[in-house]
């Protein structure tokens, strides 16, 4: 997931916004945003059986 | 009224060719639209990622999608993820002609990695996809 994460969120970011500076901090804001929804819905899915 | 409409049509600026030209290329090799545009940051970042997701499918043992598997209705079954694949261009066409990454056998598909190599292999083309329009808007002169 982490890996998966890390890939999408690198072409993600370098395709959005203007300045150098605002691809990376998209790009971190994806990056985070795949890892704590994909934990919160692993965790969610873990409790239905 | 429809002297404006038309006025207006004519006022919308025409697509130049090498942009389509640029599209096919970012299509067939990943990052290779990025490169031609002379935005090698990009061209890198995107073309490495990309093949690392393709790189990473097959090596979990995932498997692309061609027409040959399935019978009547199920065979359509098989056209959405195989569109996905063909996003990556050159490497799925490679593997298709050397028949390498195809096989949906069952001890394949025991791997424990088997769903999360297919996984990877669809969101590489999908990537590819939007790579590909990005390069096609950097061209045509949508985009910085």
């Amino acid at each position: 997931m982490t890996l998966f994460a890390a890939l999408a969120s690198i072409v993600f970011g370098a395709m959005a916004k203007d300045t150098a500076q605002e691809r990376m901090l998209y790009g971190l804001k994806a990056f985070a945003q795949f890892m704590v929804i994909g934990l919160v819905l692993a965790w969610i899915l873990y409790f239905i059986p | 009224m429809a002297k404006t409409e038309r006025a207006q049509a004519e006022e919308v600026e025409q697509t130049p060719a090498y942009a389509w030209l640029i599209g096919a290329a970012a299509w067939f090799f990943p990052g290779l639209g990025h490169a031609l545009l002379k935005k090698f940051g990009r061209s890198v970042l995107m073309g490495g990622a990309i093949l690392g997701c393709f790189i990473i499918g097959l090596a979990m043992g995932g498997h692309m999608f061609d027409l040959s598997t399935g019978q009547g209705s199920s065979q359509l079954l098989q056209v959405p993820p195989m569109i996905a694949n063909i996003g990556t261009g050159a490497p799925y066409i490679m593997c298709w002609l050397a028949g390498y990454g195809f096989a949906d056998d069952p001890t394949q598909a025991a791997r424990a990695t088997y769903e999360y190599g297919n996984t990877f292999l669809l969101i590489g083309g999908l990537l590819n996809y939007l790579a590909m329009l990005d390069a096609f808007d950097i061209a045509a002169g949508r985009k910085p």
